[in-house]
This record gives structure tokens, sequence and C-alpha cells, in this order.
């Protein structure tokens, strides 16, 4: 981020507004040197002893501990049985996940043709009601904070309602997604081609009809996309939110580290890259089949 | 984790009813059916006092902690995960420009050459982005200590392992006309790179550092539930010892801190790559 002149378009002659990029430039340039005098200064103690000798010889220990070093057990990672009840878990972990963007993509489905610009105040709006333009700041809004809060958060108030397991998981997750997906495909609807919607609006179909036949079959296409990118990073994520909710190989992977148990932190590892290595290839299968 | 890729939404014309599409959709409802069939239904799933206490949680969202020491905790918690933030993308793209370099093949000359460079990379990059930075963090606080180094570092390896790999198709999709007119003067591949590629793609690079820089701060929130500090492990504490008010705090702290960041990189990248 040390540059800023875009060359080409500067040639191109483009519409090309320095000031607010310098400024922004700037500030960037100002936040770059307080946090890292903020964390390397303020933080000073904490920081450099992280270097220190102690603290390196112990960052060996501990990538040695997850190989099995110093242990007389077998390493977890070379028991058969461990594999099949990790795989027990990676089992439960996909389930949330697939939940949780069920759970994300029909909230999003629901609410985003109301959350579109051209359906609260343009072309497709059903009705010159105000009640369009105010349930779509009210969501837009519900998005906007649905997103700016972590799943981590969203698990944490989740499980005060919910025992432990999958669903508090993909609550959390869901309530996160939904947010995202939402507001991605709101911008697709937004981004429509509009001739097809006029064209049916002039022959006198009804708003129903318009949204049946003019819009969801163009944005569809495009929704399943975003689904998949989604369904990729939420088994990533899907871990994390088990450290909280108790469900599938967060749960696990949390109280093997409690435990010190560091052969099994490197299983469970192995499980969940696997996991998401296997998810982004079945996940690149199904883009193929939404072409 | 790709970047959202957005094509023109267009009419589709009529199809056979089980097309690709088709066998899609029915697959995504079969695996929303098998995921709902895992869930344990029952009494059990709802804890007694639930609903008291979420009532009392949203209660407490009327009137949130307001007091001047802990409004200045708040700011402070607030930096903290902005700086942490900055410093983990700064790792991030000190790490991810040199291999998104290399995995897009710029540098090499022979296909061979090529190959292994461009693969080996990649499959680093997909390693690096593969594991959750909260993973990352643990294990680094495992390994190094309670420090703001292991927060930077957790932040910065699956960064640059997202980072690389954009960086990396964003370099190979650079224009060619100008790439060829620089070889032709003899141009060397490290030229071709900062003379030609650089500077063709330098809006689209920008543009994605501060995409992803908003979702660091988010990131950086949540790394603190580690035992790092910021707003995630304020939140934790005022979770744990029931202080909701508290949490409203620095719930509002978070989100105008996200949307703060939304805005500016908003605006920022509409004048990028406008």
């Amino acid at each position: 981020m040390s540059r800023t002149s875009p060359l080409p378009r500067a040639a191109l002659g483009r519409p090309w507004r320095p000031s607010f990029l310098v400024g922004s430039l700037g500030a960037a340039l100002a936040l770059l040197a307080g946090a890292w005098g903020f964390v390397l200064l303020a933080d000073d103690a904490r920081s450099r002893s992280a270097l220190s000798a102690a603290a390196l010889a112990h960052a060996a220990e501990f990538a040695g501990a997850l190989l099995g070093a110093g242990s007389d057990a077998p390493p977890a990672f070379l028991q058969a049985e461990r594999w099949w009840a990790a795989a027990a878990l990676a089992y439960e972990t996909l389930a949330m996940s697939v939940l949780a963007i069920g759970i994300a993509a029909i909230g999003a489905l629901l609410t985003v043709t109301l959350a579109a610009r051209n359906v609260a105040r343009g072309l497709l709006r059903p009705s010159r009601s105000p009640l369009w333009p105010a349930l779509f700041v009210v969501i837009r809004a519900a998005y906007i904070f649905s997103r700016a809060v972590p799943e981590l958060v969203w698990a944490m108030l989740v499980v005060f309602v919910f025992s432990p397991g999958i669903l508090p998981g993909a609550l959390a997750l869901g309530l996160h997604n939904f947010g995202i997906l939402g507001k991605l495909c709101a911008e697709v609807v937004e981004d429509l081609d509009p001739r097809p919607a006029r064209a049916m609006r002039a022959s006198g179909g009804s708003s129903a009809q318009v949204l049946a036949y003019a819009v969801l079959p163009m944005v569809l296409p495009q929704f399943l996309t975003y689904l998949i990118y989604r369904w990729e990073v939420i088994i990533r994520t899907t871990i994390v939110v088990g450290f909280v909710s108790a469900g599938g190989l967060g749960r696990d992977f949390r109280l093997a580290m409690s435990f010190f148990h560091y052969t099994d932190v490197a299983l469970l590892l192995m499980v969940y890259l696997l996991l998401v290595l296997a998810v982004d290839l079945v996940a690149g299968g199904l883009r193929r089949l939404s072409r | 984790m790709t970047w959202p890729p957005r094509q023109r939404a267009s009419a589709t014309p009529r199809r056979r009813p089980l097309d690709g599409r088709g066998v899609l959709t029915l697959l995504l409802g079969g695996a929303f059916a098998w995921s709902l069939a895992t869930v344990p239904w029952g009494p059990d799933l709802v804890h007694p006092g639930g609903e008291r206490a979420i009532a009392q949680l949203l209660a407490a969202a009327l009137r949130p902690e307001l007091s001047p020491p802990f409004l200045a905790l708040a700011l402070e918690a607030s930096w903290r995960t902005a700086a942490y933030a900055v410093a983990g993308m700064t790792v991030a793209v000190a790490i991810g420009l040199p291999l998104g370099v290399v995995a897009s093949g710029a540098l090499a000359r022979g296909a061979l050459s090529r190959l292994g460079a461009v693969a080996a990379t990649r499959g680093l990059l997909a390693l690096l982005r593969a594991i959750h930075e909260l993973v990352w963090a643990w294990l680094f606080v495992a390994a190094l200590g309670l420090s703001p180094l292991a927060a930077i570092l957790a932040l910065g390896l699956p960064y640059a392992g997202v980072l690389g790999r954009i960086y990396a198709g964003l370099l190979g999709d650079v224009p060619e006309a100008p790439l060829r007119a620089l070889r032709a003067s003899g141009a060397s591949e490290w030229q071709v790179l900062l003379y030609g590629r650089l500077p063709q793609a330098l809006p689209d690079l920008l543009s994605y550092t501060f995409y992803r820089f908003e979702c660091a701060i988010r990131s950086a929130a949540i790394l603190s539930f580690v035992g790092l500090g910021g707003l995630g492990y304020q939140m934790q504490l005022a979770l744990d010892d029931l202080r909701y008010g508290e949490l409203w705090t620095l719930l509002a702290c978070l989100v105008a801190l996200v949307v703060a960041v939304d805005l500016w990189s908003g605006e920022v990248r509409r004048r990028l790559v406008a």
C-alpha cells in the first residue's frame, strides 16, 4: 500500500479524483505507524518477550509436542480408532455447516427482494405505499447488524437459549451469514436488467407475476454462486463456533488444547484440513453444475 | 475463500426440468433436509432458564453501560482491535504479495519451472488459508504466549493465503499487449513484472486489500477470545460476569468500527475500480 497513482486510468482520461484517495493514503500510513507503534512500544514488554530465546525454545517444544515428541503414548494420529472418532466429529461439523448455510439462505431469500432499492422505491415497487421504503430500511439495518456481529459473539449469545450441540452453532453461523448473503443478493437484484420486468408490467402483470417470472429466474443463478462461496467460508468457521457452542470438531479441539493433549490437536487439525479441502472440491463441482 | 465472482444476471432460456441446475437444487434441498435430521429435536434443545436470560439481555440494550471509566476501556479495546487488524494486514501483504507473484507464474520462463513454482506456492497458500485465524491464534498463543505478536501472526498467515491467491489471479489477468511490448524491447521478466503487470493490476490489488482490511477488523475482534485483549476479550468478560449493559456498549463499538471501515473502504474501492 505504498503507491496510489494508477497510471493507465489517468492516461485513459477517466475522471480521476485524487483528493480523497491521497487523504486515504495519508490516513492509512498514519494508521500503520500508529498500530505498529502501539503494538511494539505500548505493549513493549509483551511483544519483545515473545522473541526471546526462551520463548522460541518453548515454541519449538510446542511444535514437537504436536508431533508426539516427549510423550510415551503413541500419538493419536497413528491410532485408527481415533481417526474414526474424529471422522464422526467431522460429520457433525459438516451437518452444522449445511444447516447454517440453509438457515442463512432461507432468511436472505425471504427478505432480499424487499431489501433492493429498485423494489423499495424503483421500477419494481409493488405499490405506492410508504410501507416498502420503511421495510427496506429495517431489513438493510438488520443485515448490517447481523453481519457486523462476529459468528463467535452470536454463538455466545445463542448458547444462552439452546443447549450445546449442532443447532446453536448453526444458528450463530446462520445469523452472521444472513446479513452477508442478504447484502450480496440484494445487490444482484439491484443490478438486474429492468427490461423484462418493464415489459411484464406494461402488459399488465401483477407484482407477484413480475417477481416470479422476471426477477427470480434472473437472479437465482447468482444467488447460488454466492451460496456456495459462503459455504466454503462457513466450513472453515464451524470449528471456531464449535469452541463455544460445543459441537463437532471445535469442541474436541478446545478440550484437547485445555488438557495439553497435543497429538490429539494435531489429529483434529489434519481432519479439519481434509474436511476443508473436501468441501472446496465439492463446492467446485456444485459451481460447475450451476452454470 | 474465493472473491465472490460476479456474473451479469442474464435471462435463462427455457430448460428441461432436470438439467445441471435442477440437479443442484435437489442436492441442496436434500443436504439441508439431512442437516435438519441430524439435530436431536426435543425438549432438551432449549435451556430451562434461557428465555429469561435472553429477556434480561435484550432489556439491557436500553441501558448500555456509559460510565466514563468503562467508555475509556471500550475505546482502548477498540483501538487495540484496530491496531491488531492493521498490523496483521501488514504481515499479510508482506507475505502474500511475494507468494502471489510467484504463484501467478509471472517470473518463471520455462514451462516446467513455472509449473513447479505455481503448484508449490498455490499449495502453500491453500494451506495458510484453510486454517481459520482463531485456530492459528490458539496455536500461536500456545507456542509464543499471550503476546500481541501471536495475534498479528494469527491474522497475518491466513490473510496472506487469501491475498496471495487473489493477487496471483489479478496479476495473471492483466492485458497482455503491454507485456508483449515490454518483452519485445528486451525487458526481463522482473522488468515486465515491475513496469507491466504491477502498474496495471495496482488499482485492483489495492481495492481487494482494502476489502480484506474490513474483514480483518472483524477477525481481530474475535481473535481476542483466546485472551489477546481487545473488544472480543472484553465482551467475553462482560458475558461471564452477566454485565449485559457493558456487552451492548462493546457491541456498539464493534459495529461502529466495522461500519466506519466498511464505508471508508467502500469509498476508496469505488474510486479505485470505477
